[in-house]
């Protein structure tokens, strides 16, 4: 963000790789970085089977950052409506799949890595709506008409991932959906009456729910009420939390998660890992890193000067920042266990991959903050 | 701020409708920026209630195993070492002997940075885990990890030698571990407590609160009684090829559990690997078919109901048809009986023309009062819920006579056995030893005092002359019933799969104790000439294990010529003189 004025399109591959917001790069490695570390000492002092994989991605990943950060955010715009397509028709596939193979079935086998197309559809979501949005004008958000085709953009994709089942991609795209229009500049009453809404769909919403998701929702209500089986995972990173105490176990010392206390250590609850070995002190250190990326990337959408890039930047900062506040407030206990990755820590190559996507257009949005796109 | 600045740069180039839309739009941006942040301030609150607040009770060198009740015991001991809380209490038998502890046990890890000659620590490793070879240690050392087990609980002995090592890489972790010094014995009823001390099953289960509270449990066992019993009942299952057996020794003037045995049983140290039949319970969550045992109960209700002597006669000679069933004798005798004879030849007939003279609705009630139909209210958790005819028609009240169609649990059993013969008030089994030691509850009673001597009478003359003649032990006047069922298969009844028992009492004039052996699908030998009844299989070893109880506790005999000896013999003037002699 040092570079003002002349438009940087058309500048040199260097020039633009120079351009590059590299304070927000860093602190990304950062938090990256951190994540090796828990991975580490989740494998009990070992590169394998976690942290090596990770550290692979996430440079494979971070090239695939630097490349969409470069290419100039009118492409993206202008492609917008095909990704869409394509996110859809990948999810139609492993719904397809899922039905020919056994279960539930989220993800397509690219070789190299599992991938969540589920996961890509968040994004491009966000791409979707500020793309729809981008036009818009203050009358036409005020027609009810006009936020119906949004809604559809929205449910298309939520619906298709309930069938997998996966209910905490589903809420994400969501609450994230909700965000565009909030700050798209949707009426407050569409969102109180939304919220009525959903109130309302809750126990009919219930009656549909999987008797584990039911479980889940009790066992968070009141988790004391079955410690060694639902309500296990949130008695256990509390406890683990909680030992940590203010300046932490130390590197490597962990007992709740070395002896295997803490299930899904290395994906959902690594954050437990990493506060009960670094105690209050790691554990805020690693929520100031997010913090400023947070605050960058919210800076980064405030200085756009086109909506479709403004409303895209936002949405995916609040879809990174949703992410670890659901991650955090999980694992501490505040929300049920809903199965939610903390971005850039939690081994998984996906949520790793749409991460640094995320970030990738976010940068591309900072570059090219005055790029003309089309109306 | 420079942000600021160029933000209002760039809102003086954009215009009209555009500008204000944009303007909203940085509005509702706040707004979610501020969500952020109270987010974040909720983080900081909870964080620091979690670390520091409910983290104190967590202390960090205490091992991971006793945390969970750490935390319980956090809001009353928040100064306390936490030590102190979460040391599991002692289970001990009535005799303060061991049945299971909790000990501060270390274990060995290493961290293979910090070893500089790997190949002399694993050298003198090896010496002193003679379990793990030198090569497996090395490998272990020469890892890339921070953090190995080398050996999980080590003695004393071997804490100090790796100690004496003096190897700055190898490290201990302490923890509690549950021990159980008496192994399989007793191991249903005090049951099991997983790694993190948290009861599984039996007592452990029952008491799990109690004892983490720190409190040492005592039981109404006796490890000797049990000893005897089990060994006893081994003995048998062997000789008979038996699959399993339940055995019980209860005090029937106060209903404790003195011994409680379930074989196949299993080392409690490791439950999980046992088998599922060992692990199985049979006292309190078999429930069995006892077959004649449970005439003991249909002529009690009998005596309840009909004011009538001793010499009161049954038809035996038919076979009654009732519906589609025919119940016969297996003793058959062919002749008109008298309740004693009933009795003693363990008559089905008899016993049924008895169900029916007292009458579907009295029998029912009588068992429920006996406490046999309704699930077992007992410190062992893990209880069967009784299987009991429905709907219960005149058909079952005459099979349930004789203990066909009524499954009921060991312990209940004897329960209801020792209510009958006690003077007649009912007995509540207890496990845990009372703070009195003493008497229980007289208050309810379910036979009145006049049938419970006739019942003591009639048990005393199966043992001298009739079906439990295996049973007696000379000078302590055993009574008791002899039952053979025959176990359902696949919904029938399969002759050639039974379940033997036999119950005694003594001493009979004055009952002070129970013994209960049930043995299942004992298969007939040369020397019981092929039989596998109760009378051959249960009731020798019955008299086997009051032999040795009578040692252990030391109680004395009746001497040959006292008038003891004689008790209950009078009833020998209503047995005619047939073929009884079997």
């Amino acid at each position: 963000m040092r570079r003002v004025g002349i438009s940087q399109s058309r500048q040199s591959f260097w020039s633009k790789l120079w351009a590059l917001d590299w304070a927000l790069i860093i602190l990304i490695v950062m938090v990256a970085c951190i994540g090796f570390i828990a991975l580490y000492s989740a494998a009990e002092g070992s590169f394998s089977p976690w942290a090596s994989k990770q550290m692979a991605r996430f440079a494979v990943a971070f090239a695939g950052m630097i490349v969409i950060a470069i290419i100039d955010i009118k492409w993206w715009f202008r492609f917008t409506w095909l990704f869409y397509v394509v996110g859809l028709v990948l999810l139609l596939i492993v719904e397809i799949m899922g039905h020919i193979g056994m279960g539930a079935q989220r993800w397509i086998n690219l070789g190299f890595m599992q991938l969540q197309p589920s996961e890509l559809m968040k994004i491009v979501v966000v791409m979707a709506l500020a793309r729809y949005f981008h036009s818009a004008t203050l009358e036409d958000m005020r027609r009810i008409t006009f936020l119906i085709i949004p809604l559809v953009i929205i449910l298309l994709p939520v619906g298709l991932v309930m069938l997998q089942p996966d209910l905490g991609t589903s809420i994400m795209i969501l609450m994230v959906g909700g965000v565009m229009y909030f700050v798209a500049g949707a009426s407050i009453w569409i969102f109180i009456a939304g919220i009525a809404a959903v109130l309302g769909a809750i126990p009919i919403g219930w009656h549909f729910m999987h008797e584990y998701q039911q479980k889940r929702v009790l066992t968070f209500l009141n988790p004391e009420s079955d410690p060694l089986g639902a309500g296990y995972h949130i008695t256990q990173s509390k406890i683990a939390l909680g030992s940590g105490g203010i300046s932490g176990r130390g590197f490597l010392e962990g007992t709740q998660s070395r002896l295997n206390f803490l299930p899904e250590k290395q994906t959902d609850f690594i954050f437990t890992l990493w506060a009960e070995e670094h105690g209050l002190f790691g554990g805020a250190l690693l929520l100031g890193l997010f913090g400023l990326i947070f605050l960058y990337c919210f800076i980064i959408s405030l200085r756009c000067r086109q909506n479709y890039s403004r409303y895209l930047a936002l949405g995916l900062s609040v879809n990174i920042s949703l992410y670890v506040i659901l991650n955090i407030a999980m694992v501490m206990g505040l929300i049920p266990v809903v199965g939610i990755p903390l971005p850039l820590i939690s081994y998984g190559g996906t949520s790793m991959v749409a991460a640094l996507i995320c970030f990738g257009l976010m940068m591309s949005c900072s570059m090219h903050y005055d790029s003309k796109v089309a109306h | 701020m420079i942000f600021s600045y160029r933000l209002r740069r760039n809102a003086v180039k954009i215009e009209g409708e555009r500008s204000s839309a944009l303007d909203l739009a940085r509005g509702r941006l706040v707004l979610m920026g501020g969500f952020f942040i109270l987010m974040y301030i909720v983080f900081a609150v909870r964080a620091f209630d979690l670390a520091v607040i409910q983290g104190r009770a967590i202390s960090a060198d205490n091992g991971a195993t006793v945390e969970l009740s750490a935390m319980e015991g956090s809001e009353d001991a928040p100064g306390t070492l936490p030590a102190d809380i979460a040391r599991r209490g002692d289970i001990t038998d009535r005799n303060g002997a061991l049945l299971a502890t909790t000990l501060r046990t270390a274990s060995l890890f290493a961290d293979p940075h910090l070893i500089s000659d790997t190949a002399r620590a694993a050298g003198g490793l090896a010496k002193i885990f003679p379990d793990i070879s030198y090569g497996e240690i090395l490998q272990k050392l020469q890892s890339d990890k921070r953090f190995v087990w080398i050996s999980r609980n080590l003695s004393p002995e071997q804490q100090y030698s790796v100690l004496e090592l003096g190897e700055p890489g190898l490290e201990f972790k302490h923890a509690y571990q549950r021990f159980y010094p008496q192994g399989a014995l007793g191991s249903h009823l005090v049951g099991y407590a997983d790694v993190d001390g948290r009861g599984l099953a039996g007592i452990e289960r029952g008491f799990n609160n109690y004892l983490n509270s720190g409190e040492t449990l005592r039981l109404s066992l006796d490890m000797r009684l049990q000893h005897a019993l089990r060994r006893e009942m081994t003995a048998v299952i062997d000789e008979f090829s038996a699959i399993g057996g339940a055995g019980l020794i209860m005090d029937v003037t106060n209903g404790d559990i003195l011994a409680g045995v379930s074989l196949p049983d299993f080392n409690p140290h490791r439950a999980g690997e046992a088998l599922e039949t060992e692990v199985f319970n049979r006292l309190t969550l078999g429930a069995y078919e006892m077959g004649s045992v449970f005439k003991i109960f249909s002529i009690a209700a009998f005596f309840e109901t009909h004011d009538v002597g001793m010499n009161t006669t049954f038809d035996t000679r038919d076979p009654i048809r009732i519906g589609r069933f025919t119940i016969r004798d297996y003793h058959a005798e062919n002749r008109i009986l008298t309740i004693p004879e009933v009795f003693m030849y363990s008559s089905n007939i008899g016993s049924a023309l008895m169900g029916r003279a007292v009458g579907t609705e009295n029998l029912q009630n009588f068992y429920e009062d006996l406490a046999l139909t309704t699930p077992l209210d007992f410190e062992v958790r893990e209880v069967a819920r009784p299987m009991v005819p429905s709907p219960w028609r005149e058909v079952n009240t005459l099979t349930a006579s004789y203990g066909h169609g009524v499954a009921t649990t060991p312990v209940q059993t004897i329960s209801a056995v020792a209510s009958v013969v006690n003077g007649g008030y009912l007995i509540k089994p207890r496990l845990v030893l009372a703070e009195d030691e003493g008497k229980a509850s007289t208050d309810v009673r379910v036979v009145s005092e006049k049938t419970s001597n006739k019942m003591r009478e009639l048990l005393r003359l199966v043992v001298t002359a009739g079906t439990g003649k295996n049973a007696d032990v000379a000078g302590y006047r055993v009574g008791g019933k002899t039952g053979t069922a025959e176990k359902i298969i696949n919904g029938r009844y399969d002759g050639n799969k039974k379940i033997s028992s036999f119950v005694g009492v003594f001493p009979m004039d004055a009952p002070r104790y129970a013994v209960f052996i049930m043995i299942d699908e004992p298969k007939g030998t040369k020397r019981t000439y092929g039989y596998a009844t109760g009378g051959w299989v249960a009731a020798p070893a019955v008299s086997r294990v009051i032999a040795s109880m009578v040692a252990i506790l030391g109680i004395p005999p009746s001497s040959p010529d006292s008038p003891e000896n004689a008790y209950g013999q009078d009833l020998k003037q209503y047995v005619s003189a047939g073929k009884g002699e079997h």
